[in-house]
């Protein structure tokens, strides 16, 4: 009787097929809806504009026909964007590693606990707060050759006036660009890598110490091994920040002189905002898409060979 | 009988007085009235950011909707992103704007585009024909029409003048000096040998304090300067026949290496000056000679120098004291300049339509040009002639003159189908000159972006669309 009345209740209790379909679906529905506007707003553009990479979209022409890779053999001809792939890859190989040795010393400097390092922690975050084009216009006005402090101080310490043009001459277009660019993100570096280095391990540290280790041997064999998944993602992200970098040049060069800084978030604004070559465009964000891949994969697999 | 003659001269004069009424109408009053049975609706209008559009905003938007009960929406775009929005609109065929704002070296992309609306039928339907003769000639037979039609009226006399400063090139020292070392007055430079003896002449004699000349430099402007002294030294920009480009001739060539070395007797820095940097060196009274637009000699005069509007212009100090001429060899560039004109995807094609009418008609364009904080500058022979106009500072007169005659001998702004291609790749070219590459390299290389880009627009269309710019009576001097 017992018996017979629990397996009355288990039965009672088991739910139904509709309410077992929904159980088991359940965590399905839950997500459908943020998986569906995730498509919307990021697969569907992505696959159209895949879609108007074979076609011949331009200003004047709404031409819908199917022209195959057209669009991408052109992408080789097209010296243009060769070299501003070329300066993109400038700017990315100087300034990343400039910002990660800066944030790297600033890290190092401020781990020990100094009395009012909050403070000066949050004012040196301060430039990464800042709207780039806002630090690109502000950098210009500072290399202003009449009115610019920059100018003043060289002049100051020259004793004669020093006139830079820094956007306008070749040789320091680029330093003027890299200067401000590891002024606003060395900081970006600086917070990781300090709470990087606030994770290492105390205790063989201190072990190094006793056993009388060099700093560079401690530097070599203990901190940078543990900050070592950091770094690599504080370069992935600043990496992929510098290839996309455009609010700066924007601000400061515009590109140019001519097309000297012109990076591939430039070239790409330019031919599709100004010229209208819709198809072209397409096609060079399928090629950006495509590097990058590239260079995120085979980073994170070094990643993984790290760890 | 006598009865019968008194009504028929009452009729007679009643016939009389209306038609005289309706003579006395003029084309701002007949687009009020026509207008008014479009009360309540709203049009929108594209005007440029910034200054200009102050006129639509605080003067002639609240006053049509005042005349009329049309409300006028001011949708404010930068410069460089105007085009991009209009085509946007059309593209969309959204039918956001109703007027636009255009630059005359836009039409033959925008009307083959089928962007604007083709005015011809309203023009005669509100009888504006004869006033658009009042619109100096250069801007009336040069950026109204696109294939014989019209599409935009022309709305801004934009023109280059040289300014000059007067007490110092009357300076009875200076000018002893000068002639004891050229040979001749010192004078407006009539050509750029001149223009460059004089800049260098005042540089050496008064800088730092005063430099002989300052441009701006700082892209997109100097291209405009490029196109008229190229053209005026003999320089073609295509060959006719096959369409390939001949910027990078012997006349480029000069041309480049001259503005390159005008630099040098300039104010350190000049190649970054952008329209405000060389307006308030000039105002400032650091450069002797300058070239730009209209706005700089009423700006330079103090005229409107108490517009909340116009703070950020630094008061002039050289008041009283600048002189207006033609560019050295006398066909100046028209530079830019803006037509109304009505979006072809409006949704209130006529009501836009009289509203542009209205805008541009004699009374109300007169009212606008002399606005202080606008940048509209006088573009019809009545404001050239305009007592009130004249009467605004002491050297008006002149000013006027200078403008008027400047826009008669005015040569045009290249325009071809996606004309906005060949002027990046002017500008970028300006650009790397004052980066000291090499002249000839930078010609060689903007020859061949305009053949690339001519061959991306297909030679055909070009070359049919370069025949017409080419044979206006503004595109080369003769």
């Amino acid at each position: 009787m017992t018996l017979a009345t629990s397996l009355n209740g288990a039965e009672q209790r088991r739910p139904s097929r509709l309410g077992r379909m929904l159980e088991d679906r359940l965590p399905y529905l839950i997500v459908a809806p943020a998986i569906f506007i995730l498509l919307l707003v990021g697969l569907f553009p992505l696959i159209y504009s895949l879609v108007v990479s074979f076609q011949r979209i331009t200003m004047t022409d709404n031409d819908t026909s199917f022209v195959g890779l057209l669009n991408y053999a052109e992408l080789f001809r097209d010296t243009r964007l060769w070299a501003s792939l070329g300066h993109t890859a400038i700017i990315t190989a100087v300034a990343l590693p400039l910002e990660l040795l800066i944030g790297f010393l600033m890290a190092q400097l401020f781990i020990d606990r100094l009395p009012g390092r909050q403070l000066f922690v949050a004012l040196l975050v301060l430039p990464t707060v800042i709207s780039p084009i806002v630090a690109g216009a502000t950098w210009r006005l500072m290399f202003d050759v009449r009115f610019g402090p920059i100018g003043q101080i060289l002049s100051f310490f020259a004793g004669e006036p020093v006139r830079i043009l820094w956007t306008v001459n070749p040789a320091y277009v680029y330093p003027a660009i890299i200067i401000c660019e590891v002024w606003q993100w060395s900081p970006f570096m600086f917070l990781l890598l300090l709470a990087a280095l606030s994770n290492v391990d105390q205790s063989q540290l201190e072990a190094a110490e006793i056993d009388g280790a060099s700093y560079l041997r401690v530097l070599r064999a203990i901190i940078l091994p543990s900050i070592a998944p950091v770094i690599a993602v504080a370069c992935l992200i600043r990496g992929l920040d510098l290839v996309r970098i455009f609010d700066i040049i924007w601000a400061l060069t515009e590109g140019g002189p001519g097309s000297m800084t012109e990076t591939i978030s430039l070239y790409t604004y330019v031919q599709g905002f100004s010229q209208f070559e819709i198809s072209y465009t397409a096609a060079i964000s399928f090629l950006v898409i495509a590097l990058l891949t590239i260079i995120t994969t085979l980073v994170l697999k070094r990643m993984e060979l790290a760890r | 009988m006598k009865f019968r003659t008194f009504l028929g001269a009452s009729a007679m004069l009643a016939l009389t007085g209306a038609s005289a009424h309706a003579a006395d109408k003029d084309a701002a009053d007949t687009a009020v009235e026509a207008a008014k049975k479009y009360a309540g609706a709203t049009i929108s209008i594209v005007w440029e950011a910034g200054l200009q559009s102050l006129d639509p905003l605080n003067y002639s938007g609240p006053k049509w909707e005042k005349l009329t009960g049309i409300k006028v929406k001011v949708v404010e775009v930068p410069t460089d992103q105007m085009f991009t929005k209009i085509m946007q609109d059309f593209k969309s065929g959204a039918g956001a704007y109703d007027a636009l704002n255009v630059i005359p070296s836009w039409m033959p992309d925008l009307a083959r585009a089928g962007a604007l609306e083709p005015l011809d039928k309203y023009v005669d339907k509100f009888g504006y024909r004869d006033e658009l003769q009042d619109i100096a000639a250069a801007y009336r037979d040069n950026q109204m029409q696109y294939d014989g039609k019209i599409y935009g009226f022309p709305d801004d006399g934009d023109v280059m003048l040289l300014y000059y400063r007067k007490d110092i090139f009357e300076d009875p020292k200076m000018k002893d000096e000068f002639k004891a070392k050229f040979g001749y007055e010192l004078a407006p430079p009539k050509d750029w040998k001149q223009f460059d003896e004089i800049g260098q002449f005042i540089t050496d004699k008064m800088a730092p304090k005063v430099y002989g000349a300052g441009f701006f430099r700082a892209a997109p402007y100097p291209q405009y300067m490029f196109q008229e002294r190229f053209r005026m030294e003999g320089g073609k920009f295509f060959n006719a026949d096959t369409m390939k480009a001949t910027v990078n001739s012997d006349v480029g060539l000069k041309v480049f290496k001259q503005m390159l070395a005008e630099n040098k007797f300039m104010p350190p820095g000049v190649e970054q000056w952008n329209f405000v940097d060389n307006l308030a060196a000039f105002l400032q009274g650091t450069t002797a000679m300058t070239i730009s637009w209209p706005p700089y000699g009423r700006w330079a005069a103090g005229y409107g120098s108490g517009e909340e509007a116009l703070k950020w212009v630094p008061k002039s100090q050289v008041a009283g004291k600048v002189g207006y001429a033609l560019n050295p060899l006398g066909r100046p560039e028209l530079g830019v300049g803006f037509d109304l004109a009505v979006s072809a995807t409006s949704k209130n094609k006529e009501a836009a339509y009289l509203f542009i009418q209205w805008l541009n008609s004699k009374k109300t364009s007169l009212e606008r040009v002399q606005l202080p904080y606008t940048l509209r500058d006088p573009f019809r022979v009545s404001h050239y002639a305009s007592e009130k106009y004249r009467s605004l500072w002491p050297d008006a007169p002149s000013y006027l003159d200078t403008v008027k005659t400047s826009g008669e001998k005015g040569l045009l702004d290249l325009s071809l189908l996606q004309q906005d291609k060949y002027d990046e790749a002017m500008t970028k070219a300006i650009s790397s000159l004052w980066a000291g590459e090499d002249a000839k390299a930078i010609l060689d290389r903007l020859a061949q972006q305009f053949d690339a880009i001519t061959e991306k627009v297909g030679i055909e269309n070009q070359r049919a669309v370069y025949k017409v710019w080419a044979a206006k009576p503004g595109a080369y001097p003769q």
